[in-house]
């Protein structure tokens, strides 16, 4: 409950932080636009020489766009930005007033910033799925919607916990912004079902850089591609990845607190 | 009185990366590094009362930060026990972390863009405290640092005076019974100075609260503090009185002459002592400190003085010389070759 309240707060902290800025705003639907032509035209190139890739229809992978840019505005709304803060407070020892706080310093640093306009990519995402799944003439149930909402929450955690061991190596390196260009390039990789690369990559996209958790797996929830195994595999992995970036965490602390000047 | 800060042979060791200049020598570095131990604090001991304030002097890279920051949790020692209110720091244990508090006077912690109301009440929330007690210590805080007129304005738009008076206020929502101040003034005008010391006083005196206050203005450790701990290069070299170290550490006194109708030759009190000032009505001896007094009563035998005055020298000139003092423990150690 307090956590709760903690979260709401330094939300509403950077919210109005960044209604003083409003230029962000236009420069954010500016920047969705032309996201969203690209991806939807490299669509429409790919699938002007073929009806079928890999098994995916063109209208399916109007739906995994969808969620991509789902997916993308949660994770550039909540997770990177306060990941991209705790990289400078690591690196400008600002970082020394949170760990001052009583409240968990992990929990602390990864609600502190949210980019509200984020929001333009999240809605872009949900009219993508739609109109995919109105060309498929796919009905998706209450059930299916639940798995979706599911694997959605999984792959979110997925890529949390990802962000924060990548971002907690800057306990050792101190500047560490070019894994940010990594992950990005890596995501974008995403707009397609990791199922169509060659087996080395989708390799690294499911394990090394959790992608295809994050994207595949949620659109394939909503289009009955879902198995059992996938779902489980996905929880286990979500478990396994939050237990393991809390003790690298913790570990990458007392470093910090061992080297610190 | 309870003791509630409690130090034991404290001491803190850091390994810094050494190379030359240039760039050839950067990317040596790359691949052998050659590092060094340097000794921030040495085997420090002390022990600090709840009420009282205590200067801690030292010149830049004593050590003085590092020990705060050992005190405060934020680094683990090398060695030694420290101990805050029960606590062991660097435990970092919530219900220490609710008792202490520590301001950098060369960080903020106030989110830049919004007014410093709207960053207490996170911290409101962070440290839980009630509505009305939270209301009733804003409600001083803003009485005794004049703060009404600030408080809605986006940091940003402050001044560096009155951005300090929030970052204050705000690292003492708490109403913590330590408080580590790490040069709380620095950058500040006269005004906003006394503004802050006499807040400081106020606090100590109506919370009972411990002080460890490190400045470079010597003005705040006389107001503030009867006591001080001087540390150089991570040795502690005095712990006592502000008056004491005076003392310990400078062995002569000013005497102020002021001649009577007849001007005085100064040629003449050359004989008594060493002439550091010549104004129109005022001349300035430096004698050793044992002599002060009898070279005074020789001086109003022998001259038609009207008034004669022994003064103690300004603390920052005792302090300056403390600081130039050679360091005499702390023998370089060898490089360390260590390949990466």
């Amino acid at each position: 409950m307090r956590y709760l309240r903690l979260i709401g707060l330094s939300f509403k902290m950077s919210i109005l932080n960044e209604l003083q800025y409003r230029a962000n705003f236009v420069v954010q639907i500016f920047q969705t636009a032309l996201e969203l032509l690209v991806a939807l035209g490299g669509l429409s190139i790919v699938y002007s020489h073929t009806s079928d890739l890999n098994g995916w229809s063109a209208s399916e992978l109007v739906v995994v766009v969808g969620v991509y840019f789902l997916i993308g505005g949660v994770i550039n709304m909540l997770i990177q930005p306060s990941m991209i803060r705790l990289m400078e407070d690591v690196h400008q020892g600002t970082l020394d007033f949170t760990l001052l706080k009583p409240v968990d310093a992990q929990f602390m640093v990864s609600v502190r910033e949210v980019r509200l306009w984020k929001l333009v990519n999240m809605i872009v995402g949900c009219v993508l799925i739609g109109v995919g799944l109105a060309r498929l003439n796919a009905s998706v149930d209450a059930g299916q919607a639940l798995v979706f909402l599911t694997v959605l929450a999984l792959g979110l955690l997925i890529v949390y916990s990802f962000w924060m061991m990548l971002t907690t190596c800057a306990f050792w390196f101190t500047r560490i912004e070019n894994i940010l260009v990594i992950f990005e390039s890596m995501y974008e990789a995403g707009r397609y079902p990791v199922r169509i690369y060659p087996g080395w990559l989708q390799f690294t996209l499911t394990f090394l850089v959790p992608i295809a958790f994050a994207v595949t797996v949620p659109a394939e929830a909503l289009l009955g591609r879902l198995t059992a195994e996938t779902l489980l595999g996905a929880a286990g992995l979500a478990a396994l990845m939050l237990i393991t970036a809390r003790l690298f965490w913790q570990r990458g602390l007392r470093h910090y607190s061992g080297a610190s000047a | 009185m309870a003791t509630v800060i409690r130090v034991r042979d404290l001491a803190r060791t850091y390994q810094v990366t050494e190379r030359e200049a240039g760039l050839a020598a950067a990317l040596r570095s790359l691949v052998r590094r050659r590092t060094r131990q340097v000794k921030a604090v040495d085997r420090v001991s002390f022990e600090i009362d709840a009420g009282e304030i205590v200067g801690f002097l030292g010149a830049n890279g004593a050590g003085k930060t590092t020990s705060l920051k050992m005190l405060s949790g934020l680094l683990y020692p090398t060695a030694g026990e420290a101990s805050v209110l029960g606590f062991t720091p660097s435990n970092r244990e919530a219900a220490f972390l609710s008792q202490i508090t520590l301001v950098m006077g060369q960080r903020n912690q106030l989110v830049w863009d919004v007014p410093a109301v709207d960053s207490f009440e996170l911290s409101r929330a962070v440290y839980r405290l009630p509505r009305d007690e939270y209301r009733q210590t804003l409600d001083e805080l803003i009485d005794l640092l004049d703060l009404q007129p600030v408080l809605g304005v986006p940091v940003r738009n402050l001044s560096l005076g009155e951005r300090m008076k929030c970052e204050i206020a705000g690292a003492l929502l708490h109403r913590p019974k330590v408080l580590f101040l790490d040069e709380p003034t620095i950058g500040l005008d006269v005004t906003a100075q006394r503004r802050i010391r006499a807040f400081l006083k106020e606090y100590n005196t109506r919370h009972n609260a411990a002080i460890l206050l490190t400045s470079h203005y010597m003005a705040d450790v006389e107001a503030l503090c009867k006591r001080v701990i001087v540390i150089h290069h991570g040795h502690l070299i005095y712990d006592g009185d502000l008056t004491h170290l005076r003392q310990q550490f400078t062995t002569y006194k000013t005497i102020v002459v002021k001649p009577g109708d007849a001007p005085l030759d100064p040629a003449l009190l050359a004989a008594y002592g060493e002439i550091i000032c010549e104004e129109v009505g005022q001349i300035q001896l430096r004698v050793h400190r044992l002599d002060a007094a009898r070279t005074t009563a020789r001086l109003l035998a022998d001259f038609p003085i009207t008034d004669v005055s022994i003064v103690e020298p300004p603390i920052e000139e005792v302090i300056e010389r403390v600081f130039a003092m050679p360091d005499r423990e702390n023998v370089e150690p060898e490089p360390v070759y260590e390949a990466v």
